[in-house]
């Protein structure tokens, strides 16, 4: 009896996990479900920010942001997962941030060329630290913190694609976040190593990732579209001439 | 039919307080989404969505299998029987309604839609077209396994939204319309999959060879995809 119960535990809902794939239910009647910071947690982490450009993410940047917001240093205890709560902090604010580009949001494009400007807003908002992000990256390739920052990649292409007002609820729902996820991590990637003005040579980049996936997409949209039309074609055939499929 | 009239008592007439008749009411871009009036209660509690989750996702991926065994059965069963042409185009106009009826919900709410999108096509055009091929009422007897499944599974969900709007409203708690939307749109959606039973039904369901065979095979598939869906 343990052994298929045991079975049964593991293929529980994947949401109910907190798995990386968890995208669950957006209510428009009630409140959000509280975030993975208390409120104290989130006055210290953001009062450590302005520190990250002179001490990069790590703990002096948490020990002066705890100073600043009016607690002992010793409350970097309440971040047992140390400098990456920085991180994870980061990158949170930055994705609730993208719900405030009224200029993008607003303008009357395309959701192709909404994405694009999204993604650009995003890479945009690691301006300030940029010069540092690689430690950030560093933490975030940790075995421990790997889990978050997937989930993390995740939910920002999805926030962006949301936004964006896509309402693809196919297949292709995967493949776009899956996507807009790898070109995201590259061009941020990239962007830590550019040193040209106004990051022309990122925004390049980032123009080349999304003609290339554009291009693949455009392949198999029309492979796809061939195979179909001919099956029905040839199905339509036979029917003509009297079979009975 | 045993199963079929314990559905139908539990049947109950909120069909035409549908705040969102055809679910259209998405919000077309994201700065509508957010000036959307203040949430007053309460958030839900992780059980509430994921229940919400995995039910929206359940029913879109049904109603894609039943939209496409419509369309893979009407062209073979309408060869050889023309007269069941208005039943099977009324039949898949309205699963076809309630097919977009989910997608927008799935858009609106932002849940994952299932992982074995793919999967289902194929199976669902595959049983539509076998069953087809194998006569009028081994196309029936699917319909009416199906339904059957669809039915009880649907009566479920109202069920568990009811006794969540019950406890919600003890704790002093408003429901807000989507609930409330959802639980008349599953309803309405419910009572015409049994109706569809009924047409199966009323078309010689039950003289398919071999009748018991066909329906717990085709039930049993159906309560695996049910089963599947809810978690991928």
């Amino acid at each position: 009896m343990a052994a298929p119960s045991t079975i049964l535990r593991r293929l529980r809902p994947i949401s109910a996990r907190g798995n990386l794939l968890a995208r669950t239910y957006h209510s428009y009647d009630h409140p959000p479900p509280p975030g993975p910071f208390s409120t104290t947690e989130s006055t210290i982490l953001s009062a450590s920010l302005p520190h990250i450009p002179s001490h990069g993410f790590t703990l002096t940047s948490l020990s002066l942001g705890a100073k600043d917001a009016g607690y002992i240093d010793a409350s970097t205890n309440l971040f047992p997962q140390g400098p990456f709560a920085l991180v994870h902090y980061h990158l949170l604010t930055q994705r609730l941030g993208l719900a405030q580009k009224k200029e993008v949001l607003e303008a009357d494009e395309g959701i192709g060329a909404k994405v694009k400007k999204l993604t650009w807003e995003r890479l945009m908002g690691n301006k300030e630290i940029v010069h540092r992000w690689q430690e950030a990256l560093a933490l975030m390739a940790q075995p421990s913190n790997v889990p978050t920052s997937l989930k993390e990649l995740a939910a920002q292409s999805d926030e962006i694609w949301f936004l964006s007002g896509d309402i693809s609820v196919d297949t292709s729902w995967y493949t776009k976040r899956a996507s807009l996820s790898t070109i995201y991590a590259a061009t941020e990637l990239f962007m830590t190593t550019d040193k040209s003005p106004d990051y022309i040579d990122t925004r390049e980049f980032l123009d080349r990732r999304f003609k290339d996936v554009q291009f693949v997409g455009g392949v198999v949209g029309s492979v796809s579209q061939w195979v179909g039309f001919t099956a029905s074609a040839g199905l339509n055939v036979l029917r003509s001439k009297g079979v009975r499929v | 039919m045993s199963t079929s009239r314990t559905l139908n008592n539990a049947k109950n007439n909120g069909v035409h307080n549908d705040p969102y008749p055809n679910s259209s009411h998405i919000p077309r871009s994201a700065s509508e989404a957010l000036s959307r009036p203040a949430p007053r209660s309460k958030p839900l509690t992780q059980a509430q969505r994921d229940f919400l989750a995995s039910a929206l996702r359940v029913n879109q991926a049904g109603e894609l299998a039943a939209t496409l065994i419509y369309t893979a059965q009407t062209p073979v069963v309408v060869a050889s029987h023309p007269h069941l042409r208005p039943l099977m185009k009324h039949m898949y106009d309205q699963e076809a309604g309630h097919f977009s009826t989910f997608n927008s919900l799935i858009a609106k709410h932002r849940v994952r839609p299932t992982a074995m999108y793919p999967v289902w096509t194929i199976a669902a055009s595959a049983l539509g077209w076998g069953t087809a091929i194998m006569g009028r009422e081994a196309a029936m007897a699917c319909t009416e396994a199906v339904e059957t499944e669809i039915g009880t599974h649907y009566n479920d969900q109202v069920k568990w939204l009811l006794g969540m709007a019950e406890q919600m409203e003890a704790s002093g708690e408003q429901l807000g319309d989507d609930i409330k939307g959802l639980i008349s749109t599953i309803r309405r959606i419910r009572d015409e999959e049994l109706e569809h039973l009924d047409h199966a039904v009323e078309n010689d369901a039950k003289k398919a060879v071999p009748h018991e065979l066909l329906t717990s095979f085709i039930r049993a598939g159906c309560r695996g995809a049910i089963w599947v869906s809810e978690r991928v």
